[in-house]
């Protein structure tokens, strides 16, 4: 028996199968791709994210804009993962206060805790309406206020949202 | 269609493919059609059936593409090592056996696998012994030091310590990243973070530099701190990080690299492998390059091409393979990727790359939608290791990187290779589960997914 024309069909069959098989899987994947991608405004969900009024599922504290500084009044910042306030592009909260450093301070959590740190800036942060030195915890509805930008620290309890 | 559905339907092209495969080879060897590749197909077909209903039963909710895509690099390898030599086929398939075994250990052992956070340094400590194994027990292969005997038994720790390493990093970032997200200055448009959280970054540079002197692996040495950096990226959506650290790695490997001259001979044989008078190594990436060349488009086809000569190949041959006739080294482990362009040629190679690429993006996609950070950290680490192996050995034998005798995950010859492959296969499909599972604030969402 001639096996030639067989082995020739397997060679181009395995390739044919293989490439099907492939374009199956990353439509599939494709198709998912554009199914979720409602959710969350930044894919991992994993970074702060300033949308207003946003908030992302792995909060449970957030920062809220009070006055000033060219924020909305109302906009929540998750404070999952920590971030920094300041003047530059760089900073997670930019806010445009002429008073403020590029990074001037910062709000991170330890623990169960969250704290408030003065990054070395000129002008100073404000913790209710006292000058910080270094790093405070925060307690809920704290206020934060950095020049003329006022902002406040909400602890979101158990079963709030 | 369900998740589960989906797998089982993706295992049927993987089983027709084996099939194909093994038919194929049978054909060349005693030109004639015989119904045992059907027994072959259908045994592997069983096997994954097998670990198809214990996911059914114990991850229903788990990606249903991983899986499969793993199985079809695992055909392929089969298939290729039977090519190569009926004995050590044999050896693979059962290694694939106890392979699914610990598979299904590891994701019952570890059904909440959030315990791995509370041992991160016992797991770091194994790692680190597993790595610098072989440089204790002073067994030497080819100028490098990877593999350990255990009285038969004789195991690359390598493979199982990027898992460890992996579980530590993920679990360390996760607890440590806000201090190393949060911004510091900016120099010339890059982010410096602050001197004293430089030092993790710092450690794990030192211990992939200190991996180069004593394993002499430059590969290994890339793929360790290449999950890392990418878990950093990850963790910090900090660029900066990943420039900054490559640019020491590189830095690093090059001053190492003229120092040791293991590392610096594979470096020359890189930069020039048909050098007259060059290293006596060269003539592994020499035939590598010269088979793939062989393999065209689409190849030779499975089982035609040349791969031994009669009469010994080289007398003083040191390769452990069987015959040392063989015209490419170690056809069955380093070198299988050679085989498989010569045998199905360019696009069969592209093929083969793009299965990797695709079990990254499911994985990456695991890590995105994974619940906490440990769960993300875990399943983007476990991705960048398992894609970076390919991409170095992949690299190593097309000559786009020096050449480093890492395994092809899932394809190779090679049991410490395998079981740890599943290990981490197993690993993700856990974080995989968790993330897909139907929460019920996300309900609607999933119900539109299943549809």
């Amino acid at each position: 028996m001639d096996t030639e024309p067989i082995a020739v069909a397997l060679k181009f069959g395995f390739l044919a199968v293989l490439y099907l098989f492939l374009f199956w899987v990353s439509r599939s994947a494709l198709r998912e791709l554009r199914r979720t991608s409602a959710p969350a405004p930044e894919a991992t969900g994993f970074h702060a994210t300033a949308g207003p009024g946003g908030r992302s599922a792995a909060t449970d504290a957030s920062l809220v804009a009070v006055h000033g500084g060219g924020l909305s009044p109302g906009d929540r910042y998750d404070l999952f993962g920590g971030l920094s306030i300041g003047r530059s592009t760089e900073a997670d909260v930019r806010i445009e206060d002429r008073f403020a450093s590029s990074i001037h301070a910062r709000l991170y959590s330890r623990g169960a805790s969250y704290f408030v740190e003065d990054m070395g800036s000129t002008n100073g942060t404000f913790l209710n309406g006292t000058a910080l030195e270094g790093e405070a915890e925060l307690a809920d509805l704290d206020q934060i206020k950095i020049g003329d930008t006022e902002m406040r620290f909400e602890l979101e309890l158990p079963g709030d949202g | 269609m369900s998740a589960r559905n989906r797998e089982l339907l993706a295992l049927v092209p993987v089983a027709v493919l084996v099939t194909a495969g093994f038919a194929a080879v049978f054909i060349t060897r005693s030109n004639e059609v015989t119904d045992l590749s059907l027994t072959y197909g259908g045994y592997f077909l069983a096997l994954c059936v097998a670990a198809h209903i214990f996911l059914r039963i114990r991850l229903p909710h788990a990606d249903p593409y991983l899986f499969p895509l793993c199985a079809l690099l695992a055909a392929i390898g089969l298939v290729v090592i039977y090519r190569i030599d009926d004995g050590l086929a044999f050896d693979q398939a059962s290694v694939f056996v106890l392979g699914l075994v610990l598979f299904c250990v590891t994701i019952v052992a570890l059904r909440d696998y959030h315990v791995l956070e509370r041992y991160r340094y016992l797991i770091a400590t194994a790692g680190i012994l597993l790595l610098i194994g072989p440089f204790i027990t002073r067994n030497e292969t080819n100028g490098a030091y990877l593999s350990v005997d255990l009285g038969p038994i004789s195991f690359q720790p390598a493979e199982l310590a990027k898992i460890c390493i992996v579980i530590f990093l993920a679990s360390y970032l996760a607890e440590k990243r806000e201090m190393l997200s949060v911004a510091a200055r900016r120099v010339v448009g890059l982010t410096i973070p602050p001197l004293k959280h430089f030092g993790p970054l710092l450690v794990v540079w030192g211990a992939a530099m200190l991996m180069l002197v004593f394993i002499r692996d430059l590969g290994s040495s890339l793929m360790f701190f290449g999950a890392f950096l990418a878990l950093l990226y990850v963790a910090t959506r900090r660029f900066s990080y990943v420039l900054v650290g490559l640019a020491m790695f590189a830095l690093g490997a090059y001053v190492l690299g003229t120092q040791i001259p293991h590392v610096h001979e594979r470096f020359d044989i890189w930069l020039d492998p048909f050098a007259p008078n060059g290293p006596a190594g060269a003539g592994q990436i020499q035939q590598s390059l010269f088979a793939q060349a062989d393999g065209g488009l689409f190849g030779q086809g499975l089982g035609e091409s040349l791969l031994k000569l009669p009469g010994p190949f080289a007398p003083d041959c040191q390769q452990p393979f069987p015959e040392c006739g063989s015209i490419l080294p170690a056809p069955h482990t380093d070198f299988i990727f050679a085989v498989i362009t010569m045998e199905l040629g360019l696009f069969g190679a592209c093929g083969v790359i793009l299965i990797y690429a695709l079990i990254a993006a499911r994985g990456f996609k695991t890590a995105v939608m994974a619940p906490d950070g440990f769960s993300k950290l875990l399943a983007a680490g476990l991705t960048a290791i398992f894609a970076l192996q390919a991409f170095v050995i992949i690299g190593g034998v097309t000559k786009v990187i020096p050449l480093t005798g890492v395994t092809l995950p899932f394809v190779s010859f090679g049991g410490s290779s395998v079981v740890a492959n599943m290990i981490l296969l197993a690993l993700l499909l856990l974080v995989s589960d968790r993330a897909r599972r139907p929460r019920p604030d996300r309900a609607s969402e999933l119900g539109e997914l299943g549809r």
